[in-house]
């Protein structure tokens, strides 16, 4: 019988975390859920795999990209492609009545079958949180806050935090009584930031031409807090000018948080506009091509659950804010710490009894596996990955 | 020195015919550098007086530049954008750069009905295109993966039909092929990384303005 051929290659999207990598990744984790812990965000852990139709209670469209499979009873399950529908699904079902807010973290590992890019596999790593019960610009303030600081904390310097809000763009459309379909359509180009697509679409529609003037200069409402007073001058009803007089409220909180330096406006379409019902905002840093971190208010999620409950969150890519911070050099310098400990024969007993010490210590000893003159112990590979060594002869 | 540096605005730029009219469009934008020329042996060209910079690329590659953020913007027909499918902002059709992307088939076997070349073999460069335009259809084809002279195709008995790029229709008459159906219209596009849309809002903004006003003039 021929022996088996070994498949030494992973499956398509997905990585090792080796040596090092691993650490960097731990340690940012670790850095990120204590900040959440910090806010006063609680952690939960939710099954890698749920239902189908569990995910996709906010629509088809993510579908093509969700990894499935078929349980015994051929119901149809899939790797989770984000938490907050996952965690949604916890409020709505085994938290139903605790006290409001609930202010709920992760640190978890997502899949999304879609072609690998800059940071992001098929499978990757989000930190995020949902602050749910509360529909007060000071949950969105606090949200985007959080993300700032988490960013901050791991060490990057140069980032921007775009803000926007859904209900700018419609409230113009409902007033300029475009119906759904075009509503859709226009959406749909904003998205992409098609432009050119825009202008296409929004000449097919009866708008008059100051009204397609204002609804293709929409994408290039971008800035500082100009940007809303420009904004102003457009948005002659009620539901805009309240998404404004949100935004302004969200941005003096932000200064009272101390990260408004890092906070633009972008009034064009941030993010997924079926899902998101108010605030949206990016993260974005250079020489990334693609966001770091996103969010945004999300009121209807958690009634289609059965549960109606304003909701507003984010999540950060792990792996993005890795790739960022080294591209910024913040990994340069790692300083080995840790001790390395030797023995020559017969003494095996005390170095275990010296590395015990070492580590109620809180300092990490690597204890060689056999016996070794000190001049080996010098020259072992293992040595050099330690600052020090401790024979014991 | 990074590609992605945050002070200079990289811009992708295709070989081919587009090559020289964006090149002028932009210098007359003020967007020029020394030597800036598709034969140069150097495939980045820097102005560091003015901080831009130029990457001359294959053309199909430059939406992929421009997603990946490095290059901050790019000039690119539309058919190339719609075939890589690139996830990039679409931000001013520049008007130049003007083909056809149809369907044609050997004029003597020419079939009643669209319907009628259903599960046919098609040669293409542009089987994402022609597979969305065929779908729309609701037909299927086979698709064969061409990357030139696709009018051989139906010559040498590989396929039944093209769906290629006419400028003049020249070629097609020359291997006696006929036009069935138009597919798309394309022209050159402005395109931006969605990061960089953002974080050089100010300067790319401006380009945009100008380019309006240079090809307002134009008219």
């Amino acid at each position: 019988m021929k022996e088996k051929d070994i498949i030494l290659e992973i499956p398509y999207g997905t990585r090792d975390f080796l040596p090092g990598e691993a650490a960097r990744k731990r340690e940012i984790e670790t850095r990120i859920s204590s900040i959440f812990t910090l806010f006063g965000y609680d952690e939960v852990v939710t099954p890698t795999i749920e239902y189908l139709s569990t995910l996709t209670t906010e629509g088809e469209a993510i579908e093509p990209h969700l990894f499935k499979f078929f349980d015994k009873q051929n119901r149809t399950l899939a790797l989770r492609h984000e938490m907050t529908t996952p965690i949604a699904r916890v409020v709505a079902s085994r938290m139903r009545g605790e006290p409001l807010p609930i202010r709920l973290s992760y640190v978890s590992n997502v899949c999304r079958y879609e072609e690998a890019q800059a940071g992001r596999q098929c499978e990757f790593y989000q930190a995020g949180v949902e602050l749910m019960g509360s529909s007060s610009p000071a949950a969105d303030a606090e949200v985007i806050a959080l993300a700032a600081t988490c960013i901050k904390d791991a060490g990057l310097k140069d980032f921007q935090i775009c803000l926007g809000n859904v209900k700018f763009i419609n409230g113009l459309m409902k007033d300029f009584g475009l119906d759904t379909s075009e509503q859709d359509e226009i959406r749909r180009m904003m998205e992409k930031h098609d432009l050119v697509g825009l202008r296409g679409t929004l000449g097919g529609t009866s708008l008059d031409d100051g009204q397609r003037e204002v609804l293709a200069s929409l994408p290039l409402l971008h800035g500082g807090d100009e940007v809303i007073e420009r904004a102003r001058g457009i948005a002659a009803n009620d539901e805009s000018r309240e998404a404004l007089g949100n935004l302004m409220e969200i941005y003096r909180l932000l200064k009272s948080y101390g990260v408004d330096e890092f906070v633009y406006f972008d009034l064009g379409v941030i993010r997924d506009f079926s899902y998101y019902t108010g605030m949206v905002f990016e993260a974005y840093t250079p020489g990334l091509g693609f966001p770091l971190a996103g969010g945004g208010r999300y009121d209807r999620l958690l009634s289609d659950f059965g549960s109606p409950c304003p909701a507003t969150g984010f999540a950060l890519g792990i792996e993005r804010l890795m790739l960022a911070l080294e591209r910024e050099g913040r990994y340069a310098e790692r300083h080995a710490g840790g001790v390395f400990i030797a023995y020559a024969e017969g003494k095996r007993d005390e170095a275990i009894r010296e590395a015990t010490r070492y580590r109620s210590e809180g300092i990490a000893a690597s204890l060689a596996t056999s016996p070794m003159s000190e001049a080996e112990a010098n020259d072992c590979p293992l040595r050099r990955r330690y600052e020090s060594l401790a024979y014991i002869k | 020195m990074e590609a992605t540096s945050s002070e200079y605005l990289t811009i992708a730029l295709p070989k081919g015919k587009l090559f020289s009219l964006s090149a002028e469009l932009l210098a007359k934008a003020h967007l020029s550098a020394d030597n800036l020329s598709e034969d140069s042996r150097k495939l980045v060209i820097e102005n560091e007086r003015d901080k831009v910079r130029f990457i001359i690329s294959k053309t199909v590659d430059v939406p992929t530049y421009v997603e990946y953020g490095a290059a901050d913007i790019g000039i690119i027909g539309k058919d190339v954008l719609t075939e890589s499918g690139r996830d990039v902002y679409e931000l001013l059709d520049l008007g130049f750069g003007k083909c056809h992307l149809m369907m044609a088939v050997p004029s003597d076997k020419r079939r009643g009905r669209l319907t009628d070349y259903a599960h046919t073999r098609v040669a293409t460069k542009f089987p994402r295109i022609a597979e969305q335009f065929f779908a729309r259809h609701g037909m299927q084809m086979e698709y064969v993966k061409l990357n030139g002279s696709i009018e051989l195709g139906p010559i040498v008995g590989l396929s039944e039909s093209i769906v290629d790029i006419v400028e003049t229709g020249r070629t097609l008459k020359e291997n006696n092929l006929t036009e069935i159906v138009s597919i798309m219209d394309a022209t050159a596009r402005l395109i931006a990384n969605r990061v960089s849309f953002r974080l050089k809002f100010a300067r790319i903004h401006r380009l945009m303005e100008d380019i309006e006003e240079i090809l307002k003039k134009n008219h």
